[in-house]
């Protein structure tokens, strides 16, 4: 149960905020998933454009290896996101696993974490196999270029912490806490008694 | 995009609309501009360090981190679209007030690293969001007119009083130059926010009324109620009530304090509603009631000690709150010579008068503020001062020491 708070009655009983039901959460884990896969599925690279990019600069003989690789990526996105969705959410995964995944020998803590907050919990099998094909596939290539190819086709920029507003304020965590001298009458150990333009 | 020198509420945009990109031009300000981003609640971390609930909350927080992130990315204009019209943002930032562990909380600081990381990193972004909306001029480019900032504050609710008091006492401990400037910004340009305060003081007072009540006592101007004789009181109520009330009694004279440690600009509005009296008769009845339940009932140590710390924690911080409402609305403007000094120097009197039958809170107020200072400094400032009244209160003072069995440390 949340600890009782001055702010918590005030809220409840004063007529200076805002009265509205926010005893039920607007969105849960599950919506904010399928939101952040539909922010990422707007991203400039595509399944295609990552298709695409193979034939283009891959030998006629490398081809088919590339192609069978290809498919085992869709293949244990499949897996992962689940039978119920369709072709489109299944490329979407595949190309986020190749991003995931491109520059990875193997599935550390960051990139289970990575796949989990887009999908929810996985198996943990296809994400290995997947993570081997797209080492097999990039190996092909080399890693360079196709890190070349991902940066040019991205349009979701991640964070650049030069832009992001309070970067050069300095910030304490210290915070309010009860004073360590105050135990128990009887106890031992005590005798008892930057510049922002506002 | 954004033309230079402009402020954000005459700002238009032009951008495409619709399935065919066709160009139209729109206030900046405008909901359509707003990203569907769903940001989540905040949840606290849980008390119990299960690995699934563990693992659920990081995941959460993740979430909420980098969306306050992005939010913190984005530029002038679309970071107020977000602001103004996206609801779950605004329950987002409420809910991390509300229900962020607070040091003072029993269950208080995760001792899971990575809980603790996570929690930092909401922190410092949720802070960030309240600074950078509390801002009307981020720089030469970006900025929005004094009086439309402080209608979108105050007509959105992006701040409110109990959020201005959360953010006071979430940030405030270290960061209390900019959380000061925060809300100094805040109420000068939206002087509604006083008018709120004022609105808002009956309601502390309730709560410190409601504190007495579920001790089962009834404080002086309240009527007795039918059924006081079946009331629980601090030596019969079950223990997680008593830890309840212990606990929010501290959070509430923690709150008070640190918003009027920080903002002391709020002082004179407090006065207005006889604050100082309610809180030193509150003082008077419940922390003995209080302390000696802490110490005579048998229950589990660490719990006890905790609650003991509580209340001894709650008592400083009345006592320096009634401090900084003397300081502040008598003390400073006598020693800054100010116009009606003799009602300040009158006021202050009628206070300390006031407090003389409240003994206990006397000791307690002289042993952290000597009244005799005080009185020093009054003689110095205003010489016309009645001794035979300054001689009665200081006896006085004596008196209340004698009462409570205390013996005063004279320095050597």
């Amino acid at each position: 149960m949340a600890p009782p708070r001055l702010t918590g009655a005030l809220r409840s009983f004063s007529t200076v905020s805002k009265q509205d039901d926010s005893t039920h959460d607007l969105y849960d884990l599950k919506t904010k998933r399928l939101k952040r896969q539909e922010i990422f599925a707007r991203d400039g690279l595509t399944w295609q454009k990552i298709v695409q990019f193979f034939t283009q600069h891959l030998e006629k003989k490398d081809q088919p290896a590339a192609t069978r690789e290809l498919k085992n990526i869709l293949q244990a996105a499949k897996h992962i996101v689940g039978t119920d969705f369709g072709q489109d959410t299944i490329e979407s995964a595949g190309v986020f696993l190749f991003k995931t995944f491109h520059n990875k020998d193997q599935i550390s803590h960051e990139e289970t974490r990575a796949i989990k907050q887009m999908f929810g919990p996985f198996p943990a099998s296809p994400a290995e196999s997947c993570c081997a094909a797209v080492g097999r596939l990039v190996a092909q290539i080399g890693e360079s270029q196709v890190d070349a190819f991902i940066q040019t086709q991205s349009s979701l920029k991640t964070v650049n912490s030069g832009s992001v507003f309070g970067r050069n304020i300095a910030f304490s965590f210290d915070a309010y806490a009860l004073d360590a001298h105050d135990t128990m009458p009887w106890s031992e150990e005590t005798d008892m008694d930057q510049a922002l333009d506002f | 995009m954004a033309c230079a020198k402009v402020p954000l509420d005459e700002l238009h945009v032009t951008q495409p609309s619709g399935p065919q990109g066709k160009e139209r031009t729109l206030p900046a300000l405008h909901p359509d501009r707003k990203e569907e981003r769903c940001f989540l609640t905040f949840k606290p971390p849980p008390e119990d360090g299960t690995p699934a609930l563990l693992e659920e909350f990081l995941e959460h927080a993740q979430f909420i981190s980098e969306d306050l992130e992005w939010l913190l990315a984005l530029p002038h204009d679309k970071f107020w679209c977000q602001v103004v019209f996206d609801e779950s943002l605004q329950r987002c930032l409420d809910s991390y007030l509300s229900h962020a562990p607070r040091s003072l909380d029993p269950s208080g600081i995760s001792s899971s690293p990575a809980v603790a990381d996570m929690q930092r990193n909401v922190h410092r972004s949720v802070f960030m969001v309240f600074l950078r909306m509390a801002t009307h001029k981020e720089s030469k480019e970006n900025f929005i007119t004094p009086a439309v900032f402080a209608e979108i504050i105050y007509n959105n609710y992006l701040f409110d009083i109990p959020k201005i008091l959360d953010l006071c006492v979430l940030f405030g401990k270290g960061n209390s130059q900019l959380v000061h400037k925060m809300i100094e910004n805040i109420f000068t340009q939206q002087p509604s926010y006083y008018g709120d305060l004022d609105e808002t003081i009956p309601s502390i007072i309730q709560v410190f009324d409601s504190i007495l009540q579920k001790c089962g006592i009834q404080s002086d101007d309240q009527p007795l109620k039918l059924n006081a004789n079946r009331c629980l009181t601090a030596m019969t109520m079950s223990e997680e009530e008593l830890a309840d009330l212990v606990l929010y009694m501290c959070d509430t004279c923690t709150t008070v304090h640190s918003f009027l440690d920080i903002f002391p600009e709020a002082c004179s509005t407090f006065k207005q509603h006889n604050f100082l009296n309610r809180l030193s008769s509150f003082y008077e009845i419940v922390v003995p009631d209080l302390e000696k339940a802490v110490k005579k009932r048998n229950f589990n140590k660490s719990i006890q000690e905790n609650m003991w710390r509580q209340v001894s924690h709650s008592r400083k911080k009345m006592v320096e709150i009634a401090h900084l409402l003397l300081q502040h609305s008598c003390l400073q403007p006598i020693l800054e010579g100010s116009e009606n000094v003799v009602s300040f120097v009158e006021d202050l009197l009628q206070n300390f008068t006031a407090f003389l039958q409240e003994k206990r809170f006397l000791a307690d107020y002289d042993e952290q503020f000597p009244i005799v200072d005080d009185i020093s400094l009054l003689q110095q400032a205003f010489p016309l001062l009645d001794d035979t009244r300054t001689s009665y209160l200081l006896q006085g003072v004596e008196s209340a020491w004698e009462f409570v069995g205390k013996k005063k440390s004279f320095p050597s």
